[in-house]
């Protein structure tokens, strides 16, 4: 008795490369805003009738981001002319090189909420696995918040967006709420190689072989 | 082994590029060529491909941590100093490999011989896990062979069982040079693999890699945790990013410890331990000073798609391939001639995923060096 597939897959199916381009694309268009909430602490989270452990989560979320995605500063200076005096702090180093040098960053003073799910007007979860298998992310991610010096009503996303200028609920177009991290990356440092090699072979077409 | 002719599948470069293979076909010269198949016997594939692939794979293993222990080595597979300490944690930290090809001159009789391993960035990787299995089903579906037919190619499943059992950070990232269509390609197909795996997979391109304070990051500036580089290592540890290497929290596949490997320094290394190894051909350390004698071949330590590589035949006639590889040191390698079927030269290149075979693809050259002009053709098991 032969075994027909001994020695092959079982299957050689692409699940993903010819539909995901079809995917992202019925994704486009208008953005629907979804609700989140705006809190200066936990405290106050739990007082608009939310369970106090997700208040705790989502404070704990925007805590941990807050370094990362923090506008960042060469002196402290520079810093307190857009936060005020006595609202930035030092930021903790990146990476595992040596910094040149400590930098600064606005303190955070309050959060941004979109996870609690016992409120109505939440995207459902079905969308929200949706979004979450496109782009790996739910659609507005827990998050600090900032205050400018001269706009002290307003809280602001890490890249100067405002979201709401009082505690509460809000409506938030997700794509304009993603946490970006704050520093300048150097870019371009890999590939030269490549390009040097393709001159001097312009039919290569592969870096593999 | 044969090779023969069979009308191809009406159509299929439509279906080709519907199914992202856009470059069947390069500079209008043909890549995928379906006008004819291999047919090798279940022995010839078990016992001439399959356990010689898996043995070379695992004496090739054996001599990592030998050569890590010698500076003499690492100096002979240039190496360069600023990262030894670096390949050899990388070694001692366990990271995991991917997958790698052998490369073999085999006619079907006798030892199959090793011309090389691409441990590092292998290619045709799509060509043979996903298209060719797709020919075979479509092949007999059409009754044009016989349903008892079988193929060498169990390269999908096994990566993904791989992409779904190894240790990797998500979101994890796959990146290729930009201008690239065959990388992009060669990487969608992986990517497809890790989404089916399960895996957070997201694309990056090379030249888009971003350096925080020594830290990998993507566009976003997120650090990258997860890398799979479809990019040679020796080309990496020469650019501008290249100490960010060192101190990015970033685990690559393939880990820097293939540098080892897919170094044409591997075969006299080889050599020198498994002397007279059936499957393996005389390899000395070259110069490339001398001229070479016939019956040899010279390589660069590293050369991709048989750049440089400069061949003598038995009766003296010499075929050398110009190449933009010219920067290193040579390995000197004992002549096999590939076999030949009508006009053509034909090698056979044999998956490793994880540890076990996974597989072949065949690819014929109007040349003795298979180039990167040379066409991919479809295989069978019947017997």
């Amino acid at each position: 008795m032969q075994h027909p597939h001994f020695k092959r897959s079982r299957k050689a199916a692409m699940l993903f490369m010819v539909p995901a381009a079809t995917l992202l694309l019925s994704g486009c268009g208008s953005e629907k805003t979804v609700e989140a909430q705006v809190f200066n602490t936990p405290d106050e989270c739990a007082a608009f009738y939310n369970p106090p452990a997700e208040c705790q989560a989502a404070f704990a979320d925007a805590q941990a981001l807050h370094p990362q995605v923090a506008p960042r500063y060469a002196n402290k200076q520079e810093c307190e002319v857009d936060f005020g005096v006595g609202r930035c702090e030092t930021a903790p180093e990146q990476g595992q090189q040596q910094a040149q040098g400590s930098f600064f960053m606005p303190m955070m003073m309050g959060f941004l909420a979109g996870q609690m799910l016992n409120r109505g007007g939440m995207a459902a979860p079905q969308q929200q696995n949706t979004a979450a298998a496109a782009g790996g992310r739910n659609p507005v991610p827990n998050q600090p918040l900032y205050k400018s010096r001269d706009d002290q009503s307003t809280f602001r996303t890490a890249t100067n967006t405002p979201v709401a200028s009082k505690p509460g609920v809000t409506q938030i177009r997700p794509s304009a709420v993603q946490p970006k991290p704050a520093s300048l990356a150097r870019r371009g440092g890999f590939g030269a190689q490549a390009q040097q090699r393709a001159a001097a072979a312009p039919r290569q077409t592969t870096m593999g072989g | 082994m044969k090779k023969v002719p069979i009308a191809p599948r009406p159509g299929w470069q439509a279906f080709a590029e519907s199914v992202g293979f856009a470059f069947h076909t390069i500079d209008n010269e043909p890549y995928w060529d379906e006008s004819a198949y291999y047919e090798f016997s279940l022995a010839q594939i078990e016992d001439d491909l399959e356990t010689p692939t898996e043995q070379l794979h695992q004496m090739a293993l054996d001599l990592v941590p030998e050569i890590l222990q010698s500076e003499e080595k690492l100096q002979q597979l240039g190496i360069p100093e600023a990262f030894w300490d670096a390949v050899r944690y990388s070694w001692q930290n366990g990271e995991p490999h991917l997958y790698g090809r052998m490369d073999f001159a085999y006619d079907g009789k006798g030892p199959a011989k090793l011309l090389e391993l691409n441990y590092d960035t292998p290619t045709s990787l799509y060509e043979t896990g996903f298209f060719q299995w797709v020919w075979l089903e479509d092949q007999q579906m059409r009754g044009a062979l016989p349903s008892g037919a079988d193929q060498f190619n169990s390269l999908q499943d096994k990566l993904e069982q791989a992409f779904a059992q190894l240790p990797l950070p998500q979101p994890f990232y796959f990146s290729s040079v930009a201008d690239s269509q065959e990388d992009k390609g060669t990487v969608d197909y992986l990517m497809d693999i890790a989404l089916q795996a399960g895996i957070d997979s997201r694309y990056i391109a090379l030249e888009q890699l971003g350096d925080i304070e020594g830290q990998l990051v993507d566009l976003d500036g997120f650090p990258i945790e997860g890398l799979f580089k479809l990019y040679p290592w020796e080309f990496m540890l020469q650019e501008e990013f290249s100490s960010t290497l060192i101190s990015s929290n970033t685990r690559f596949v393939e880990p820097l410890w293939k540098i080892l490997l897919s170094n044409k320094g591997i075969l006299p290394l080889l050599w020198q331990k498994h002397q007279g190894h059936p499957n393996l051909l005389p390899a000395f350390f070259d110069d490339g000073k001398q001229p070479l004698s016939a019956g040899w071949v010279r390589k660069p330590l590293f050369s991709r798609e048989g750049a440089n590589v400069e061949l003598l035949t038995h009766s003296g006639e010499r075929i050398f391939q110009p190449g933009p590889y010219d920067d290193g040191a040579y390995i000197r390698q004992a002549f096999a001639p590939l076999p030949r079927f009508g006009d053509s030269y034909t090698l056979i290149g044999s998956w490793v995923v994880g540890d076990l075979a996974a597989g072949i693809g065949v690819r014929e050259d109007n040349s003795l060096i298979t180039k990167d002009s040379s066409r991919f053709l479809p295989h069978i098991i019947l017997g």
